[in-house]
């Protein structure tokens, strides 16, 4: 009897073991190549990998070894995780599990929300993917409910809801597991909400913590608000945070302030447009970085904090890098958070540089006119020198590759008054792009010490695709027309690509099998350039989200 | 006879050039009173626009039409678009039956019927 249930006490054990991510694993993810566990394929949101079957050579070679379709037409931001030969994968509307060797479902779980949802979604009808952690998949949804599914059959295991549609929240965010803990954040900023950063619990969904990134006036940074302005004041956290275990610390960007009418709120209203480095376990504040203060541009800070380890004036450094939607490359030392080097990566008119000392930015006149209610022509746009996408860091040759934005603006402010569940902006939507003559967009292979070009693909219609790169010298990227493609990581020359039938707002991964690299990306387009940019062109391109998986020709 | 017949019919379409003029110029101070509220109703709506629709229908209504409908194609069809806005449509579009006053709906659909395309 003893033995019978030793016997199954071992057999559980050894199952569980089998179905079950643990952090050790999490932690080495940057480093698997037979898994993909991490959102930006790492903590260290490198989104690099050392395969290199595919490579320069051979990428030629490169075709599908199937398509999975979401049965979803909305924009398909999700980036799949692979674990243990199964894909996991989301859209607004689904969560799936798919074999990856044959592209069969093995499970699909409907997501559903409110008619009244997109009502407050500001930019496109999307989820960015799922965090996984022992047995277990952990998504948002767009009403803002945090969910835990079963890894193996898909049914709900916890739901907690985080905010409330009608006072604007929504979530698009792919959680991170960091210490144990799930962290999620949320989106709204463009509806008069205040944003915050939550940690729950794996096992239960307990709320564990709420760290908002707008500070209330008894707490510190409450006097960079006048008044009640801090309880309208934005600040989102919709990218996933970047994560050091080492440090055990979490590196999340913060979003735009609210309205964009920078009139409305004077002071430097911290933390908008800024990085937090947080505790998991509390989600106390370390401390932060604002790269933009009383920002009037939506140059929000959501995007990726890529973190590395580089050799800065001679010195190794723990470093943390992001090419900020306000157009410079930001370096700082992620153990204190002091800025190391600023430098333009695309045309900025708002700026003339960032002060090395006081980590201020220096502003032009373009900024002190729009402030004052004057029509300016700024650079870059409100969608930024690069937007949401995520840029992909090889730490071999110490080059991030992204996707740049080649556009101006025209901005200027109007009056704007709060109402529930409304656009709280005050800014002219009328007339807003400076679109100029040539390509609108760039991928562009970046020094992230100097900013400097190193080579840039251009594209008439802007990418608005995630990049991979990999220690085969490939960099892929994908285009709105529906080109999935791949270039050379040294010369920036195109070696492949492949029309996926839909625009590509997705995220590559890549992850070896059997012997048998693989790469997958997410197509269906219709996030915020379809919807803002009114770019006609757009007009033959069809909308459908499936997912794609490439392999070398046999 | 002659003089006093031409005087009397002078006299008469006098008055009726009179008249016209006057009337002329009520119908088009009417016209023009028409022309104002419908202006202010398209000035409205399009502040409506901006507000709820623009960030599913683009900016100043400019869109591709792949993703969102482009509302510069929506039918002459009032009756459908107050349906549409109050009701949503296919788990798509949202209801706004609770947030827009029918007033609201009504100066939407004047501004929409203003940047229709021919």
């Amino acid at each position: 009897m003893k033995r019978i249930a030793m016997a199954i006490g071992l057999a559980f054990i050894v199952s569980h073991g089998a179905s079950a991510q643990t952090s050790e694993q999490l932690v080495k993810g940057a480093t698997d190549t037979s898994n993909v566990l991490n959102y930006g394929m790492g903590y260290n949101l490198n989104r690099f990998s050392t395969l290199n079957q595919i490579n320069k050579d051979t990428v030629k070679n490169l075709v599908p070894v199937w398509n999975y379709s979401f049965a979803d037409d909305r924009s398909e931001e999700s980036q799949p995780l692979v674990y243990q030969g199964v894909i996991y994968v989301t859209t607004h509307s689904a969560t799936m599990a798919i074999d990856a060797k044959t592209g069969k479902q093995i499970w699909k779980t409907k997501v559903e929300y409110p008619p009244e949802t997109p009502r407050i979604v500001c930019c496109g009808i999307i989820n960015r993917g799922a965090a996984l952690f022992d047995g277990k998949v952990f998504r948002t949804t767009l009403d803002a409910n945090v969910i835990a599914l079963d890894a193996k059959t898909g049914k709900e295991l916890w739901r907690q809801k985080a905010a409330d549609i009608k006072e604007g929240y929504s979530m698009t965010v792919a959680p991170l597991v960091a210490d144990g803990v799930v962290l999620t954040g949320i989106s709204g900023a463009e509806f008069g909400t205040r944003g915050f950063i939550d940690g729950w619990d794996p096992a239960t969904g307990k709320h564990l913590w709420r760290t908002h990134t707008i500070p209330s006036p008894d707490e510190p940074g409450g006097d960079t608000w006048k008044g009640d302005t801090w309880k309208l004041g934005g600040g989102s956290t919709w990218i996933t945070g970047s994560y050091d275990p080492e440090l055990n610390t979490v590196y999340w960007g913060i979003g735009n302030p609210g309205p964009f009418n920078s009139a409305v709120r004077p002071g430097d209203n911290l933390y908008t447009c800024a990085v937090l480095a947080l505790d998991p376990k509390t989600g106390k504040i370390k401390w932060h970085y604002q790269f933009s203060p009383n920002n009037p541009f939506d140059y929000d800070s959501v995007a990726e904090m890529v973190l590395a380890d580089m050799n800065v004036e001679g010195k190794p450094t723990k470093v943390l890098m992001d090419a900020n939607r306000n157009g410079f490359f930001y370096v700082l030392d992620r153990t204190n958070g002091k800025l190391l080097t600023a430098n333009p990566y695309v045309k900025v008119n708002w700026a003339t540089g960032i002060d090395l000392k006081t980590g201020k930015p220096i502003e032009t006149d373009v900024t002190k006119d729009a402030r004052e209610g004057k029509k300016v022509t700024v650079f870059p746009s409100i969608l930024g020198g690069k937007n949401w996408e995520p840029m992909s860091f090889n730490p071999q040759t110490g080059i991030a590759y992204a996707n740049t934005l080649a556009f101006g603006g025209h901005y200027k402010t109007e009056p704007v008054t709060y109402k529930a569940g409304e656009w709280y902006l005050g800014m002219d939507l009328t007339d807003l792009w400076e679109w100029g003559d040539g390509p609108r967009g760039h991928l562009k292979a970046i020094d992230p010490l100097t900013g400097k070009t190193k080579w840039e693909a251009p594209s008439d219609i802007p990418r608005f695709s995630g990049v991979l790169s990999t220690a085969g010298g490939v960099v892929f990227s994908g285009q709105l027309t529906g080109e999935f493609e791949a270039f050379d990581a040294d010369s920036g020359k195109k070696l492949w690509q492949f029309q996926t039938g839909s625009g590509i707002e997705g995220q590559p991964v890549t992850w070896q099998q059997d012997g048998v690299q693989y790469v997958a990306v997410a197509s269906g387009y219709g996030g915020v350039y379809s919807l803002f940019s009114g770019d006609e062109r757009l007009a033959k391109v069809p909308p459908g989200g499936s997912l794609w998986v490439f392999a070398l020709k046999q | 006879m002659l003089r006093e017949v031409s005087g009397k019919t002078a006299a008469i379409f006098a008055a009726v050039a009179v008249l016209a003029i006057v009337s002329m110029v009520t119908v088009r101070a009417a016209d023009e009173q028409n022309d104002l509220s419908v202006q202010a109703q398209i000035d409205h709506g399009k502040a409506t626009y901006a507000r709820n629709c623009s960030h599913c229908h683009g900016p100043n209504m400019v869109n591709s039409g792949a993703i969102t409908p482009d509302l510069r194609a929506f039918p002459d069809d009032q009756t459908r678009f107050v349906f549409t806005v109050k009701q949503g449509k296919s788990n798509r579009m949202p209801p706004w039956g609770d947030i827009l006053s029918d007033d609201e709906i009504t100066d939407l659909w004047a501004y929409i019927s203003s940047r229709r395309r021919p």
